[in-house]
């Protein structure tokens, strides 16, 4: 049995340093993105967004910018094959929440060197720091006297089934980590892309741009991106989802029609 | 040239969309079929999630369905009685189909499920179609004259109640079969995604055995109420169906099914059987293979979300 770590608080709630004045003498960072709206239409392809920013910084020390874009978080059902008899069936599904449905970050350094790892896990950056679980598999018991342990139901296979999770998510192109991905154009500027794959989940992703000195969070700044469908195809989707059945029967006469009208054309030929 | 699928959420090359929508209509149309069987692997296999591509390309064979029963319906070549006998059957089945589906995707069995269905149904079709046609081309070449055929009905499809006359079929039997074998292929419809016709036209000739001249058109009937059902529900419980995606489908789907009717009288009968036998055993292994062979990955996401 594995216990599950305890869980981090999200990054939302971690002590962001007061920055409301603007001050010469203090380590602050500032952001902005080319588009705070990414449109899906019938031409999406995935978008391209360059987030660009500054970095002032007085002091001495070096300081490291980490990226983090975060989309829409769904729950996901994950089955496992398993050889039973020569066939290769799938397991129950296990329900698994937290994972967001799109997770990036870029960064100036390798996120192991810029930060320690209870850093990066109290902040909630990093894909490995994800606070993805399956709720439903765990249950607190007693053991060796010691109260309130956390066990899941899935014994030593948790971590697998925790990290197919991201595995599958990086190999569609969702989750997405890249060590030298801010890179500074000049003194104190920075940019990052960030790359949405055609698949990338609609709805309001965020955006944390943290500075990190000597291994410390020092500055953050937040943005945020709406990624929806516009014209045609949220009509099309929005009809499917409202009124389903008269879709569906619309559906049918249109083939009904096609098929008609097809073989009118042919006949007259 | 890619465009976005709004239910399907991917975006896709349209023009090869159009190209498998025609080879698909074309196939059908040579074989008299409706084709299902040849394109859902096809758009799974593009990376279409599976649940679409099954509930969308069923209103592609309600197209080409349509097309087939009008062009049969001039020739005097459709019974519309038993049809619609069978097509009641066909709407419970697809009621009950498309219930165990939502079922068997929340278990995360859906995969098993589909696979299996093509490997034991397209896998027997084809079998017994490869064997029969090899066998009469064989008997051709030698000159020989085939065997008599056992003309006699089997008595337990005649000794059931509520009998009834389809002279256009040249029948007069029990309801009951005509109505189970609806059932039957009305479930296999929304499971796989299928009109049905490569199980409805043989049992259609060698259970119920019809007069073979209207049984292709009587089956197409069929399937068309069949799938328009499926397609209906599939859209109503699971939001699966993508318009964008079957009106790509049936653009192409349905010159290309018009070329192939025209093509098929070229060729004899059990030539065209023995092909058509050698495509469903191909795909009934090919989606059956996933059942056997280690997968690449052990684990993948399920789709539907249990509510």
């Amino acid at each position: 049995m594995i216990q599950a770590l305890p869980p981090p608080p999200p990054a939302i709630e971690a002590p962001a340093p007061e920055r409301s004045v603007a001050t010469t003498d203090q380590v602050r960072v500032a952001a902005a993105m080319t588009d705070a709206r990414v449109m899906v239409d019938s031409s999406f392809r995935g978008a391209s967004i360059v987030l660009y920013g500054a970095v002032f910084n007085p002091t001495a020390r070096p300081a490291d910018v980490v990226v983090v874009v975060r989309g829409p978080d769904g729950p996901v059902r994950l089955v496992k094959k398993t050889r039973n008899m020569g066939v290769w069936l799938n397991s129950r599904p296990v329900l698994f929440e937290g994972a967001p449905g799109f997770y990036m970050t870029a960064s100036t350094r390798p996120l192991g060197d810029i930060a320690d790892f209870g850093q990066l896990r109290r902040l909630g950056v990093g894909v490995d720091h994800l606070r993805i679980a399956a709720p439903e598999e765990s249950r607190t018991v007693t053991r060796y006297g010691v109260r309130d342990v956390v066990v899941s139901r899935l014994g030593e296979d948790y971590l697998d089934y925790r990290r197919a999770v991201i595995r599958l998510r990086e190999a569609a192109a969702l989750y997405n980590s890249d060590p030298k991905g801010v890179q500074f154009v000049d003194k104190g500027l920075f940019r990052a892309e960030v790359d949405l794959p055609a698949v990338a989940p609609t709805g309001q992703y965020f955006a944390e741009v943290w500075l990190f000195q000597d291994g410390e969070p020092v500055s953050v700044s937040n943005l945020t991106l709406t990624v929806e469908k516009v014209g045609i195809e949220r009509d099309i989707f929005e009809f499917a989802q409202r009124r389903p059945w008269s879709y569906g029967v619309l559906c049918v006469l249109l083939a009904m029609f096609t098929g008609w009208a097809a073989s009118r054309i042919f006949r007259r030929n | 040239m890619d465009i976005y699928l709004p239910i399907a959420e991917v975006s896709v090359n349209w023009p090869l969309l159009v190209l498998l929508g025609a080879t698909v209509g074309f196939v059908s149309g040579l074989f008299g079929i409706g084709g299902g069987f040849l394109m859902a692997p096809i758009l799974i296999f593009l990376g279409i999630p599976p649940s679409v591509a099954v509930a969308s390309q069923a209103s592609h064979v309600v197209a080409s369905s349509t097309s087939g029963v009008i062009n049969y319906t001039s020739r005097k070549l459709v019974d519309y009685k038993i049809g619609a006998i069978m097509a009641l059957g066909g709407v419970v089945g697809a009621l009950l189909g498309v219930e165990l589906f939502r079922y068997l995707r929340l278990l995360g069995q859906a995969d098993l499920a589909v696979a299996l269905s093509y490997l034991l149904f397209l896998g027997a079709v084809g079998a017994l179609m490869l064997y029969e046609s090899l066998g009469q081309i064989l008997r051709r070449v030698r000159g020989e004259v085939a065997p008599h055929k056992e003309r006699r009905r089997p008595l337990w499809l005649y000794g059931l109640p509520l009998r009834m006359r389809f002279p256009r079929s040249g029948l007069y039997i029990s309801v009951i079969p005509p109505i189970g074998l609806g059932v039957f292929v009305g479930m296999m419809s929304a499971i796989m995604g299928v009109g049905g016709g490569f199980i409805l036209v043989p049992a259609m000739l060698y259970v119920l055995r019809m007069r073979a001249q209207v049984v292709v058109g009587t089956s197409l009937f069929q399937i068309i109420i069949t799938t328009a059902m499926t397609t209906v529900l599939q859209a109503g419980r699971n939001q699966t169906v993508d318009i964008v995606l079957s009106t790509i489908l049936l653009l192409g789907g349905v010159v290309g099914a018009q070329y192939g009717a025209r093509l098929s009288g070229r060729f004899r009968a059990e030539e065209l059987r023995a092909l058509l036998a050698i495509i469903v055993l191909l795909v009934g292994i090919y989606m059956g293979l996933e059942l056997f062979v280690r997968p690449s990955d052990l684990f993948s996401f399920a789709p539907g979300i249990a509510e």
